[in-house]
């Protein structure tokens, strides 16, 4: 199916009014069908045509694009954009996409690509915007005891760990940012940070050995 | 153990992914060496305050719209798009269809040879295009050619070669001919003139012999 039309039939399918009980119970029904489907599977429907199988490829994986872009960028609008512009990526190159990686690692690797050169872009002028830190943090053991260490004033020193956390990140080159973002901050292993990045194992451990080297130096007030 | 070889293993020993014996191995490294116990401990440090970054979200209703924002750029995007990449991507489309992607290669192939072939045609056209009107001119008068090929070549000079003859062995200037020498000058002035020395000639008016003019321009003394 051509690129336009499936473009509309999602957008017909998003746009179909919720009053119709009769439509909309078989769509619902649909949807939680494809949400049981795995990757491969929702890959494949997509390239012959449909386009809600995309949708829910797209839900499955925002989140986890969107903290690793964030983490990278600092600004969560522009995370938001760069997340928005790799899944539009992601979709007009699905017919190419033969399976030899998993979609997941695919469209990883297309996200951050896209972040390293678009910070490659923007470098002499970083603007923070940076999300708010979730509450529960507040009960994190490690946390507590860092606070412990460095001042009884939690929660302005919260606010200002954040942004030393920041500013060191952006310290750091854009592979070296993207290792630790994705390593140490979000737990991916060694190997599917290769596979994402397109290099040795080794490669990625160097990366990150350097770049502890330097954020150990940058936030030595906190360690 | 020694330290350049436990240092990389520091990270797979806190997320227990060594095996037992390296992993005992590595512990004792960590024992036994200050160094390599404080690099260890500042590096875990690290890691559980990068860990912290992980709490740091977007409001719960800032990715909800998400989807609709998605369909709608895709939508911007291809309506902005050029009418080649419309057109590039119907072909491509089509030729994914089916059979038609077995033949996809063989398309691309025969025009990627079509390409070649039109190129060294074109190549072939333009070198013969020079010596056929050489030929012609040849052709019409062969004492011009024979004037040619015998002349000396001077790039200063701005005339047709057909119209440059050949200098006599006799006629050959020697550099200072037509200057008075004095005794103390001539070494010099031979040894200066001889690097960017060219041989005068004779520029003819038609094909005779006659001389029209003595060009001396190209001596500098």
């Amino acid at each position: 199916m051509k690129l336009k039309e499936t473009i509309k039939l999602g957008s017909q399918r998003l746009r179909r009014p919720s009053s119709s009980a009769a439509e909309a119970v078989p769509a619902t029904e649909r949807e939680i069908d494809l949400q049981h489907e795995d990757d491969e599977a929702l890959v494949r429907r997509t390239q012959k045509g449909d386009s809600s199988a995309f949708d829910v490829l797209v839900g499955r994986y925002k989140e986890r694009l969107y903290a690793t872009v964030y983490h990278m960028t600092s600004n969560h609008e522009d995370a938001n954009d760069l997340v928005q512009d790799t899944f539009i990526k992601a979709y007009k190159s699905l017919r190419s996409f033969r399976g030899q990686s998993s979609f997941y690692t695919w469209v990883y690797r297309i996200a951050v690509n896209r972040t390293i050169n678009f910070i490659k872009r923007r470098k002499n002028h970083n603007q923070y915007s940076l999300d708010d830190m979730d509450s529960s943090i507040q009960t994190d053991p490690d946390l507590v005891e860092l606070m412990s260490h460095v001042t009884p004033r939690r929660e302005v020193a919260l606010t200002e760990l954040q942004q030393k956390l920041n500013e060191a990140l952006q310290h750091l080159s854009e592979p070296h940012r993207a290792v630790v973002a994705m390593h140490d901050i979000q737990g991916m292993t060694h190997a599917d940070i290769a596979r994402v990045m397109k290099c040795s194992e080794g490669t990625v451990r160097s990366r990150l050995f350097y770049a502890r080297q330097q954020l150990q130096g940058l936030l030595s007030d906190y360690l | 153990m020694d330290c350049k070889k436990a240092q990389p293993l520091f990270d797979d020993l806190s997320q227990n992914r060594l095996d037992s014996e390296t992993a005992v191995r590595v512990r004792q490294h960590l024992t036994d060496c200050t160094d390599c116990r404080v690099l260890a401990q500042r590096a875990a440090r690290l890691q559980r305050l990068l860990a912290l970054k992980c709490y740091e979200r977007p409001a719960p209703e800032y990715l909800d719209d998400f989807l609709s924002e998605f369909h709608s750029r895709l939508m911007a995007e291809t309506q902005r798009a050029a009418w080649w990449e419309c057109a590039l991507g119907r072909i491509d489309s089509l030729l994914v269809v089916g059979t038609m992607r077995v033949w996809r290669y063989g398309v691309a192939s025969a025009m990627g040879v079509a390409v070649v072939v039109g190129v060294m045609w074109m190549s072939v056209c333009q070198t013969n295009a020079p010596d056929s009107a050489a030929d012609q001119t040849a052709a019409a008068n062969p004492s011009l050619v024979l004037a040619d090929s015998q002349a000396t070549p001077s790039p200063s000079h701005s005339a047709p070669d057909a119209l440059v003859a050949p200098v006599p062995a006799s006629l050959q200037a020697v550099p200072g001919d037509d200057q008075p020498t004095t005794a103390g000058s001539v070494d010099l002035v031979q040894t200066t003139a001889r690097a960017d020395y060219t041989a005068p000639r004779y520029v003819l008016d038609t094909v005779a012999v006659t001389p029209a003019s003595y060009e001396v321009s190209s001596f500098h003394f």
